[in-house]
């Protein structure tokens, strides 16, 4: 073939280009460590990368929510796990006032219940941020109110919450309720933490009840009926903290999946848009070394071509 | 019989044709940085001869014309192929511009093991994915106003996102306009030059009866950059001149210019081509005009509609379980998005001074309850029968992967024409080229041969110096 004078430098200029753009797109995929960068890399790829993305952002989220619930349903144990006490020192009271007891101490005993009520209330009535932990879904109502008479005694504790609860996401498809209502009569839904009908649990107004019969020293009705109605209340409650222990260990094992997830997404990810670093380098290095050589063989060609002209 | 005086004459011609010869040579050597210029070659013929006693006798050497070397298929070949070039490098620029509005990357930050790091996340489906995480927050912890805060700036970034991109995407629409348009007046432009060097060769070659080699050259070099913006076809006159169609319409007829190209607007701001005079719209096949407006109204116009009507079902989708919902105070009704496509998305403008207006409950006056919040959250993983059964995410992806695939395709044709390009600028090289050995090997052999003229003057001289002296003898 016959090589024209431009023929040299056309060639010369197409090859270092080429391997100019080689060069510079195997170093900008060793520097940021992604064979895909631009939907032009690899279209395919570049949707699989997105979606991958989307995944691990909704993974995040559902861990940042399991984190959220789990502090809801710490606050919940702490209260529940105190409200146990009030109920454990109360049975107590109503086993200790029997027929033994002067008035006097029966007496001391309905200022303690009374002030173990008030407690309770206000255990019941604890927040979880801005939100009672126990009134459903209308959190922002302090779920109990009492009425007090003239001596300052509790004679009724009603109920201002609903009997929802918030069903959260902890994983795509996957709802969970750290929630638990503080009271509900209707004979339906979720389990109320201090009264449910269905469960004959009605705790402030037992109290209440063995309130009064401690201060009118009424003891056989304490033993009859309000020692057997505290027992209730306490099965209850004991049921309402192991119900807890469940959502939290289920929190927990979401959290490990949701953490698995997001490390195998991680994975998938790299997988998808990493380059292959070991080939990538290699590939560097050999382009490197062709565009040298290239360099060198025009500047030979280029001084040939001018020594023509010294032959002739 | 020729005498001593005919060959001195002979000898002047010989020099005269070897001077010529050097002449071109030097033309070509002049030339050899010229890409448009194709070498020439002098064509010498030996003079009538004259009959002799003892047979006929030759009276040297005369220089018939200068020749062109030139393969005409090549040409054709090269010029087809610049429409090509033409073609895929505006589409190719249209869409990477397109794909640098968009604004779809993926950064990662390499890891120290050298790995792709996902939180490296940027453009709309980052924006997208954090709407329905902050919908998520709030359903997890519904009356939190800080959350509720953060779902209204992540929505307002969305929403902005989508503003931008939809406007910067018209920003290339109109450069792809403005392209048109000047592609258009760059090819009118050329029409006119090629009208007025067929006229130019037409005439010198009628007035010197021979080929007008550098006006061919320039010519030639015309319709190669008129390729580059739109293909056309060609016909040669008998007397040289070119008859340039376009679409099957004549734009130029021997010297005269019959048609030009226009771009009008034929009402909806998207330009498009016709004849300026008879009115015909043109359908152009090859060349930077057309694919700038194949680009315009392929690629470019499927990515703005996929936004749009993402964007219209995010609004649409979100607004209908939303209204339903209840805010912290117990109102109802109100929408969360504003607007109707990419250009227009906007939220709730009461959403960013008071939050608690956010509609997360799904009944009056329980601040805790999450229902609406979880189903607008719910909403990112539900396909959309007018997203093509697919999700937000998915359909955008899909959106994003259709533009990296006519880009990627753009690239590919831009790369295939370049090879082509450069494999027949070679063969027309080894061709037309000018080659600076062959070249100042042939001034040697022109030297040697005005020299071994001169010779030959200079020998004749010396025998008629032998034949005057004879006398004074």
């Amino acid at each position: 073939m016959r090589i024209a004078g431009t023929s040299y430098t056309d060639s010369m200029i197409n090859r270092l280009n080429n391997l100019t753009s080689q060069q510079y797109l195997l170093q900008s995929q060793i520097s940021t460590g992604q064979r895909i960068q631009k939907p032009e890399d690899d279209p395919a790829g570049m949707a699989r990368a997105l979606s991958l993305q989307a995944d691990t952002s909704a993974q995040t989220q559902y861990a940042q929510n399991i984190s959220t619930l789990q502090t809801g349903a710490n606050t919940a144990y702490n209260a529940m796990q105190q409200i146990k006490t009030i109920s454990d020192r109360a049975g107590e009271i109503a086993t200790l006032a029997d027929g033994t007891k002067t008035p006097t101490e029966l007496q001391a005993y309905a200022t303690e219940v009374n002030q173990l009520i008030q407690q309770a209330v206000q255990l019941a009535n604890t927040k979880n941020g801005d939100s009672y932990v126990f009134s459903g879904t209308k959190s922002n109502t302090p779920p109990f109110t009492t009425t007090t008479d003239a001596n300052g005694n509790v004679t009724a504790v009603s109920y201002q919450g609903n009997t929802n609860v918030t069903q959260t996401e902890i994983a795509q498809g996957t709802t969970l309720s750290v929630g638990t209502p503080g009271e509900n009569t209707a004979g339906a839904g979720p389990r109320g933490l201090l009264a449910d009908s269905r469960y004959g649990a009605d705790f402030f107004n037992h109290l209440i009840s063995l309130q009064k019969d401690l201060a009118s020293g009424n003891t056989s009705n304490i033993a009859k009926v309000d020692q057997p109605a505290l027992l209730k209340d306490e099965d209850n409650l004991i049921y309402q903290i192991g119900n807890n222990g469940v959502v939290q260990s289920r929190l927990d094992s979401a959290a490990t999946n949701a953490s698995n997830l997001q490390s195998s997404l991680q994975q998938s990810f790299t997988k998808v848009v990493g380059v292959d670093m070991t080939k990538a380098i290699t590939d560097l290095s050999q382009a490197q070394s062709t565009y040298q050589a290239a360099l060198s063989s025009s500047s030979v060609l280029l001084k040939l071509q001018q020594s023509v002209m010294t032959y002739l | 019989m020729p005498g001593l005086f005919d060959t001195l004459s002979m000898a002047t011609r010989a020099m005269q044709a070897q001077q010529i010869g050097v002449t071109i040579t030097g033309q070509n050597l002049a030339n050899v940085n010229n890409p448009a210029y194709a070498r020439q070659r002098v064509n010498f013929q030996t003079s009538d001869p004259v009959p002799m006693a003892g047979g006929m006798q030759g009276t040297g050497v005369q220089v018939t014309g200068i020749q062109q070397i030139r393969d005409n298929l090549l040409d054709g070949q090269i010029t087809d192929e610049s429409s090509v070039g033409g073609y895929w490098t505006a589409a190719q620029t249209g869409l990477e511009n397109t794909q640098t509005q968009l604004g779809q990357f993926l950064n990662g930050t390499s890891a120290t093991d050298g790995t792709a790091n996902s939180t490296g996340a940027q453009g709309l489906s980052t924006q997208l994915d954090n709407l329905f995480s902050a919908f998520q927050a709030v359903a997890t912890d519904p009356t939190s106003l800080s959350q509720r805060q953060v779902l209204v700036s992540k929505a307002q970034s969305l929403a902005s996102s989508f503003n931008q991109i939809s406007s910067r995407l018209a920003g290339v629409n109109k450069d792809l306009n403005t392209s048109i348009s000047n592609g258009v007046d760059s090819a009118n432009q050329l029409l006119s030059d090629i009208a007025g060097l067929n006229a130019d060769i037409a005439k010198t070659e009628s007035a010197t009866g021979s080929t007008a080699n550098d006006l061919r050259d320039l010519r030639q070099q015309k319709l190669e950059s008129l390729s580059q913006f739109t293909n056309f076809q060609t016909s040669t006159a008998a007397n040289g001149s070119l008859t340039i169609s376009i679409g099957g319409v004549d734009m130029v007829s021997g010297s005269k210019v019959a048609e030009t190209l226009q771009a009008y607007d034929p009402g909806s701001g998207q330009l498009q081509i016709r004849a300026a005079t008879a009115g015909t719209s043109l359908t152009l096949t090859g060349g930077s005009i057309a694919g700038a407006l194949d680009t315009r109204d392929g690629a470019l116009a499927n990515l703005r509609t996929g936004l749009d009507s993402l964007a219209s079902q995010v609004i649409g989708k979100v607004n209908s379980v939303y209204s339903a919902g209840y805010d912290l105070n117990g109102n109802t009704g109100a929408n969360f998005f504003t607007g109707t496509n990419a250009a227009t998305i906007g939220v709730n403008s009461n959403l960013s001074t008071d939050p608690s207006q956010v509609q997360a409950a799904g009944v009056a006056g329980s601040t805790g309850d999450n229902t609406v919040a979880l189903s607008l959250a719910q909403l990112a993983q539900q396909n959309n029968a007018a997203l093509g059964n697919q999700t937000f995410d998915g359909a955008y992806g899909k959106t994003v992967a259709d533009l990296g695939n006519g880009l990627a395709n753009a690239n590919d044709q831009v790369a295939n024409h370049a090879s082509v390009s450069t494999m027949l600028a070679q063969q027309r090289d080894s061709v037309s080229g000018v080659s600076m050995e062959e070249e100042l090997t042939n001034l040697m052999t022109f030297q040697k041969a005005y020299q071994a003229s001169a010779q030959i003057i200079s020998t004749v001289n010396l025998m008629l110096q032998t034949v005057v002296n004879m006398k004074t003898t």
